[in-house]
Parts: structure tokens; sequence; C-alpha cells
């Protein structure tokens, strides 16, 4: 089975877009993460999108972005055989201080059960997993050094064991985001190979430097 | 490619050791009691279940004492090409309980990156190494994927450990979610009402059959098949059709090559809490066709163990197919209507190669089946 990267949605501190669709949007003065549910990311309304941690927030963002840019239109009456793997650097560290401080503050006894659900390092992905109805595995993966190209690795596998039929695949690394979604189809639709994304992921762990390499690889193909 | 467990080990609070454990279930004893590792005087419970001799907010982190006793004179050896998995929910988060109660330190020291390269130094495992979380599927999920990595032949040596602990922070959390029984937890009984959190740790070394073959290893079972799926309905709750666990379920037959006529037992997830076991049970009788296959929970005798759960009820299922008996579902006192001859409260008799069914379902709806063989 050739495995195929279908679209990659990014977020920075400056904007978001999509490599694909070739979609770059700068924020404009008092824009940023938390406004993206007004921006036109979702096409579907994403009522709690206030409620949820940062990393939550980032990860639904950019899956939205990644969605968009592989074509694929999701709601939440159809549920879809996609799984996610996500990384991040910090995994829950923040909503942990959050939770803990939270509690010590109102004297060891009462503790917010909204800001304990973000406490697991899944968590963002399980919100993302509902937003848009992704029945397939879902896990957060690290290494020692935040390696996508390992998340890459085990994502293809379970592609190609047919345990998921797409699988989304991204990190977060402090206020950037980046998720690849991955299949086993070959068509002139795909971005590139999973070889040739591996290769740019595999050669940097900053999220800027990967996203440039893409720009240059569409060029390459005739894609820009 | 098979993939064969040649060894494994774990630490709960019934003791060390898959003896004690099993032993202690067989018996129909229970470790989950009053604690006074901190104050839960503002807590729903106070129930919980903790190994003694662990020392709370010393220089070590609990889960780090609790992999070193669990490697400590087991005499394993572990190969040093093995590739990692560690699997764990909140891994040393008493470290940042410590560091914010005293204002000291640096809360990044909890972090999983970190606790993984204390595991790779401690196994000395020098195949990569990789921390996989899921909820409290955590280590169902990290055995699924080292059997992937086997049966694929991306590696052929998969250690995976497993830990979590009992701290003030997760306490804290489960009971604000009104998650907790007030007495140590009756999973499958009528009148259950929530879990007990539980801690442990556990290993498994996974191998190639070739090379456990090759290597002359003792073979203990075979991770015959897998699946993992996602509710995709709610954050803390099960979905109330229970089609993400059947889905899982039908996924691990599929990829094990069998029927659901099969399954000679179930290893359940079985909580205690009222939603986890009915949705269980749901997804039982759908995949099974009210053919009654025994069915049991070990988290009414060592708590919830978290990220720790899968890896430790793997274990005592494969020593349940070495004995030929399932054992009971400790505390269970009167079945609810629903569970009626599939759950016992005494160990219960299966045939010989008994194929067991281990399942496992967490937080942002995520459910595991593996199917041992």
């Amino acid at each position: 089975m050739t495995i195929s990267v279908r679209g990659i949605g990014w977020l920075t501190k400056a904007g978001y877009g999509s490599v694909r669709l070739g979609l770059h949007h700068q924020y404009a003065q008092g824009e940023g993460i938390h406004s993206l549910a007004k921006l036109g990311i979702f096409s579907q309304p994403f009522k709690n999108f206030g409620r949820l941690d940062g990393m939550s927030r980032m990860t639904v963002s950019a899956v939205a972005l990644a969605l968009q840019d592989a074509g694929m239109e999701y709601s939440p009456a159809s549920k879809q055989d996609i799984g996610i793997i996500g990384t991040s650097c910090e995994g829950s560290l923040k909503s942990d201080v959050d939770y803990f401080r939270d509690f010590i503050e109102n004297g060891r006894t009462l503790s917010r059960a909204n800001l304990f659900i973000y406490t697991l390092p899944s968590s963002a992905l399980g919100e993302a997993a509902i937003h848009f109805g992704l029945i397939g595995p879902l896990l957060y993966a690290t290494g020692v050094d935040d390696s996508l190209a390992e998340l890459l690795d085990m994502a293809t596998e379970i592609v190609v064991a047919r345990e998921a039929g797409r699988m989304l695949v991204g990190k977060i690394v402090e206020e950037e985001a980046l998720y690849f979604v991955i299949d086993g189809k070959q068509d002139e639709c795909a971005l590139c190979s999973l070889i040739e994304a591996w290769t740019i992921v595999e050669s940097t762990q900053d999220i800027s430097d990967i996203l440039r390499q893409f720009s240059i690889l569409k060029v390459k193909k005739g894609m820009a | 490619m098979k993939a064969v467990v040649v060894e494994s080990n774990i630490l709960t609070p019934l003791g060390p050791g898959i003896d004690a454990c099993w032993d202690g279930l067989l018996a129909n004893r229970t470790s989950i009691s009053r604690m006074s590792r901190f104050n839960t005087k503002a807590f729903f419970s106070d129930c919980g279940g903790t190994i003694s001799g662990l020392k709370y907010h010393g220089e070590i982190s609990l889960v780090m004492q609790m992999i070193s006793m669990l490697f400590d004179g087991s005499g394993t050896k572990i190969p040093g090409d093995a590739k990692l998995l560690l699997a764990t929910t909140k891994g040393e988060i008493d470290l940042l309980e410590q560091s914010i109660i005293t204002g000291t330190g640096d809360v990044a020291e909890s972090s999983l990156n970190n606790l993984l390269r204390k595991v790779i130094d401690l196994t000395g495992t020098k195949g990569g190494g990789m921390v996989v979380s899921a909820a409290c599927t955590s280590s169902s999920a990290a055995a699924a994927r080292a059997a992937a990595m086997i049966r694929s032949g991306h590696a052929d040596c998969v250690l995976v450990v497993a830990c979590d602990s009992v701290t003030e922070f997760v306490f804290s959390g489960f009971s604000s979610l009104m998650a907790l029984d007030k007495i140590p937890a009756r999973p499958f009984d009528k009148n259950r009402s929530g879990l007990s959190v539980g801690e442990a740790a556990a290993y498994m070394l996974v191998m190639s059959e070739e090379r456990a073959v090759r290597e002359q290893r003792t073979i203990i079972g075979v991770i015959a098949g897998w699946g993992m799926s996602n509710d995709a309905n709610h954050m803390t709750g099960p979905s109330r059709e229970s089609e993400g666990l059947v889905r899982a379920i039908n996924a691990a037959l599929v990829s094990a090559g069998i029927t659901a006529h099969q399954v000679g037992f179930i290893s359940a997830h079985g909580t205690g809490t009222p939603y986890n076991d009915a949705m269980e049970m749901r997804a039982f009788r759908t995949a099974f066709k009210d053919r009654k296959v025994p069915v049991y929970s070990i988290k009414g005798g060592i708590g919830h163990t978290m990220g720790a759960a899968g890896l430790v009820e793997m274990a005592i299922a494969q020593r349940a197919q070495r004995e030929n008996i399932v054992p009971p579902t400790v505390n269970l006192k009167e079945a609810d209507d629903d569970a009626i001859e599939w759950v016992a409260d005494r160990h219960q008799a299966i045939g010989p190669n008994s194929i067991a069914l281990v399942t496992n379902a967490g937080f942002s709806g995520v459910n595991t089946a593996l199917v041992l063989v």
C-alpha cells in the first residue's frame, strides 16, 4: 500500500493556513488563537470552543485546517473512520499546573472538573474526535525528541493494517501546530508521498522550517 | 509475524508479582482501604489501592519507585535492542504537586519525556523509546502498538512498561467528577456507585515468535489481535450505545482471525462506575449475541490503576489461561441485572487453551480490545 499525505493544516503565532490549498491568513490586530472559531476555520459551529484549554483549541483548529486542505468535509451527524495521533513537547503540563494551582488556592478542598478533564495528554485529541466525529484509534505519543517522523510511522502501520481508513498526525510546539492527513490512496489529489513528508519532518523539528520545505516541494512538483 | 509475550511482571496494591495479585484475587481479597497518603477529608471517598513502602513527596517520584521495585530482583534481562513503549496517564505528577505546594523546583520535571529518559536508563533499552498515553487505555494501547510493530516487521522486540500512581492530584480530580465510590469499588454490582483509584506498575516483553524461538524464550502467550476505537461522543462519559467498544472488539476479533464464538472469557475494564459497567455489558451482549461468556473485573481487588490497568489485566488474563480458571469479581455481592450469569463472586472454570478478550475504555471516548491466545 502506498501512503499519501492529503493535506496539512498549520498554526503559528502570526497566523494560520494550509499547504496544499496554499491558504495563508495573517492575524489582524486583536485576532489570535482565541478567535479562531470566529474566523471561518470550522465548517460546523464549535459551540464549546471558548471552554477548551489552549492545547485543545490549537489541536482542533489545526485539524480543521488539515481536513479542509485534504478536501474532506465533516458533520457531527456522520462519524468517520479516521484516527488521530498527536504529540507536544509539553503534554498537558500547562493544564496540570492550572488545575493543581487552582486546587491549592481553594484550600485543597474544591477542585474543578472542567480543569481536570484537560490534564490528560490525550484530552485535546478527544476534543478533536468529538467535534470531527473521528472514530479510529486515538493516542498521544512522544519520544525523547518529539519527532513527528516516529508518529508518521505509527500512523502508517495503522492505515496499512486497515485499523483506520485515514489518520491525522500532528504536533504542537508552544504556540505552533501542524497536522497531516494521511491515507492509503494514491491519486493526483495527494499532496505528496509519505516518504517525501517523512524526509522533511525527519530533517527538522521546527514547524516554520517544515512549512518552508513543503512550499519548496510544491514548487518542485509544479503544484505552487 | 506473531507477537508473543516472553516476560511480564506486575506490582499492585496486592503485593509484588503476578502471584501476589492472582492469589489475592482468588481469595476474594481487596487491597482497597482508607488511605493515609494525603488528607482525604474534603473528597467524596477516602478509599484507594496503594502500594505499601512507597514514599510520597520524597526525592523519587512514586512511579519511579514502583518501576525500580518492579525490575529489582526480577532477574529479567531486557535485550539492549528492545524498543521501549512507556504507558502512563500522569507519570511523575507528584513532582509537579511538590513543586506547586512548596513553591520550589521546576514543574517541567514532571514531563513525560523526562520520565521516558529515566525508564530508558533504568531498563537499559537502546532501541528507541516512546510514551504512549490514551487515558485509561494507555497500556493496552501500548501493547497493541507493540504487537503491531512486530506483526509489521518494524520491530522484533518491544518492552512495554506501564505505571500510574495514587496522588492528591488524580484523587481530587476523580472526586470532583463524582466518580468515586465511598466504599471499595464494586464492579458489575447492582449497587455499585463509582471507582476506587489504585496504582500499579507493570511490564511486558513482547517479541516476534521467530526471535523468541531463536533465543529459546518461554512463550507466555500471544497477542493475537487488537482493536482501538473512539466513541467521538463525550469527554468523560462512555457512549450509551456502546458502539465504540463493540467496534474495538470486532476489530480485535478480525485482527486475530477468530469469531466471537471462540472467545473463552473476558477480562473487562469494569471500573465500578454505573455508566462504564453498563456500557461494557451492553457491548458484550451485542458482540456475543447473549452467549454468556465468563466476565470478571480485577478493579474491586486493586482499584483502577489508570494507565497501568491494561497491562496488569493482560498479565492476570494470561495467568487465568494457564490455570484454566478466571478470578472472582472482588466485592461483587449482587450482580446487576445485565451482568447476571456473566460475572461471579467466585472463580469460574474455563476450558483449556481458552482465548481471552481484554477490554479497556477511558476518558475522551477511547476503547481498546485485545485478543490473547
